[in-house]
């Protein structure tokens, strides 16, 4: 693998506001890369700021080996997808397509063949003599896919491309803009608050916030070992559970804070120690007697494939696939397996 | 009677009632004098038949005897220089100003707050000051132009007949530059942002961005820009007042200053009518255009 896209040091300032702190980056030829993170946290930033739409502060970058720091947008051959789709209005489909192929001067037979091309594997061959405002806004998102994909650029980047479709466009849209990344071996970077997308699309993902990058890694590896309690309550839907507890005599038990159980753990950590236990909603298994803790149900939540039990006061939530005859005010005796349990420190939020 | 006002409070009454006012204030106001114009352009106009309304008709006389008036092609012909003048210098530099201030730097909007005050005065004031600086003696432009070396000897803006129409065009275009950069303004704030950074990443400079986005996403802002203008240069009244006269020998003289000096100066109503009512038609063509263009409007 080769890098694609090299980021060192970046820094960004808007006046006082310290945007993106420090961040390096390698972006492999031919990865799918997600910027993750909740709004603010400088993820749009940091992908304007490859496109050369923002200034950086400080720090170098590189695209394909050619140092881009300071080149202007133009220059850089890389398309982006915006979440606006920021398509020409006063143009066809066609001319949106080949808008960039008439800028630099392809003829336009030529220019009409790759637009029938882009169209056909984007399925707007209908829609070429259209105008953007008669078209739906997933066959708008086609357009600006295709706009990007005529160009053959060094690098794909999508801004929240998806957020403007309804939940099941969005699922099926999720797929191709995969689908297509795999045909035409290209390099994306795509940024999403919605860590499904990230998880389901990327092959690598980037969890950021506050201008930080707080951990990177392939998806599963994130979700496994979460660094930190950001990403461990960030990666994952439903999102983790934490319990406050201390560490037992024996050192591989937590005791829970307020006597609400016993956790065990699979490996040995420093007695008395304060911790944090995080387990996720989907590894918790009902249990008779042999149950670690118990838990008060305040709402049951059923979508047939899974039924989704809260406690009364929100703070915790697990999954069951099967279904349930449990109602609101029943207590359930819970189990985990032990190497299912996150430690982190209550203070640092580290994992331990 | 409750149904009336049954009618008045919740069916379409309410709505009639609405338009009406409106209507009835646009024939009494606009509608009524107009019609009354053309059928002045078409009647025999005198001492003796002025406090009647229906007058002996004369056809087309009125219209061929102004066509024969001596001074008729060369006040079509400042007419036209007029307009064209002062439109192209207004509409490109408050193209230019609008483009200046649409740029982010401090001030900006203050500074193009200012601009208004070409709008707010009095089109007389702004001749007359204008009759100050073009003055041929002691006028602060002939002094800036002969410092800078483009000219040698004074030139006398308001009574040379090469350069009369020129002077009023001259503060025409200051006068209606401040509306023409406004209103271009608020065309350019409305294109979003991100077709031109989608535009800067397609590969497309400063220059492409404006031929390919800017200018078809104005097409409707310029249209309704360039009516108004006409209409606008056509009504300019006060400033031939205050600067020329329409003088001399009538060498910046326009069409609607004519119509007025024929009907208030001479006391040939029909002849200023009928000028007016040639006026009222090149309006109408325009607008005509203008309409036209803004069928095919684009916007999002």
């Amino acid at each position: 693998m080769t890098a694609q896209i090299e980021l060192a040091g970046i820094d960004k300032h808007y006046g006082s506001f310290h945007a993106l702190k420090d961040i390096s980056l390698t972006i492999d030829k031919g990865s799918f890369v997600a910027l993750v993170g909740p709004s603010g946290c400088g993820k749009s930033t940091l992908l304007r700021s490859i496109a050369g739409l923002e200034s950086i502060s400080a720090g170098r970058m590189s695209i394909a080996g050619r140092e881009m720091t300071g080149v202007p947008p133009r220059h850089r051959d890389i398309a982006m997808v915006f979440q606006s789709y920021a398509l020409y209005p006063h143009m066809t489909v066609e001319d949106n397509l080949t808008y960039s192929l008439r800028l630099h001067g392809v003829g336009k037979a030529e220019a009409r063949k790759k637009a029938a091309e882009v169209a056909a594997t984007t399925g707007l061959t209908q829609l070429l003599k259209r105008y953007p405002r008669q078209l739906s806004g997933g066959q708008r998102q086609r357009v600006a896919m295709g706009r990007a994909i005529i160009r053959n650029p060094k690098a794909f980047l999508f801004d929240e491309p998806l957020s403007n479709l309804d939940a099941a466009l969005r699922v099926q849209m999720r797929k191709e803009i995969r689908a297509l990344h795999d045909r035409l071996g290209a390099t994306s970077v795509y940024v999403t608050h919605d860590q499904i997308e990230a998880m389901t699309m990327a092959d690598w993902v980037v969890v950021m916030r506050d201008g930080v990058i707080e951990q990177q890694g392939r998806p599963l590896d994130l979700y496994d070992h979460p660094v930190n309690r950001f990403v461990a309550g960030f990666i994952g839907s439903p999102a983790m559970n934490f319990m406050a507890g201390r560490i037992a005599e024996s050192g591989n038990a937590v005791v829970l804070d307020g006597g609400a159980g016993t956790l065990p753990l699979a490996r040995h950590v420093e007695p008395g120690r304060a911790v944090l236990a995080g387990i996720r909603p989907e590894h918790l298994v009902m249990a008779g007697d042999d149950a670690s803790f118990h838990l008060t149900i305040g709402v049951v939540e059923s979508t047939g494939s899974a039924t989704y039990l809260t406690s009364p006061d929100g703070a915790f939530q697990l999954v069951q696939s099967e279904r349930t005859t449990l109602g609101p005010g029943d207590r359930v005796g819970l189990t985990i397996d032990p190497v299912r349990v996150h430690l982190f420190d209550p203070q640092t939020g580290m994992r331990l | 009677m409750s149904r009336i006002s049954n009618w008045l409070r919740d069916g379409v009454g309410f709505d009639i009632l609405l338009v009406g006012a409106a209507l009835l204030f646009l024939v009494a106001l606009a509608g009524a004098p107009l019609v009354y114009n053309v059928l002045m352009s078409f009647q025999q106009v005198d001492m003796f038949t002025l406090g009647s309304l229906i007058r002996p008709f004369v056809g087309f006389d009125n219209y061929i005897a102004v066509v024969r008036q001596p001074e008729f092609w060369l006040v079509t012909r400042n007419t036209l220089v007029f307009v064209f003048g002062s439109m192209t210098g207004q509409f490109v530099l408050g193209f230019a100003l609008a483009l200046f201030f649409a740029q982010n730097f401090p001030g900006a909007s203050t500074i193009r707050g200012l601009f208004l005050v070409s709008w707010v005065m009095p089109g007389l004031v702004v001749g007359a000051i204008w009759s100050w600086i073009l003055a041929g003696d002691f006028g602060v432009l002939n002094v800036i132009l002969k410092s800078l070396g483009i000219i040698q000897s004074n030139i006398f803006w308001k009574s040379d007949p090469n350069f009369s129409i020129w002077a009023v065009i001259i503060a025409n275009i200051w006068l209606g530059l401040a509306f023409n950069m406004l209103l271009l303004s608020v065309g350019l704030a409305a294109i979003p942002r991100d077709l031109y950074e989608a535009a800067e990443l397609d590969g497309a400079n400063a220059f492409q961005r404006f031929w390919t986005i800017t200018l078809p996403m104005m097409r409707s802002t310029i249209g309704a820009v360039l009516s108004l203008g006409l209409i606008g240069t056509l009504q300019q009244f006060d400033l031939f007042p205050a600067l020329t006269e329409g003088g001399p020998a009538n060498t910046s003289n326009v069409a609607g200053f004519w119509s007025w000096q024929l009907s208030f100066q001479l006391y040939d109503f029909a002849k200023g009518a009928t000028v007016s009512v040639m006026m009222f038609l090149l309006v109408l063509f325009a607008s005509v255009i203008y309409v036209r263009s803004t069928r095919h409007e684009v916007r999002g």
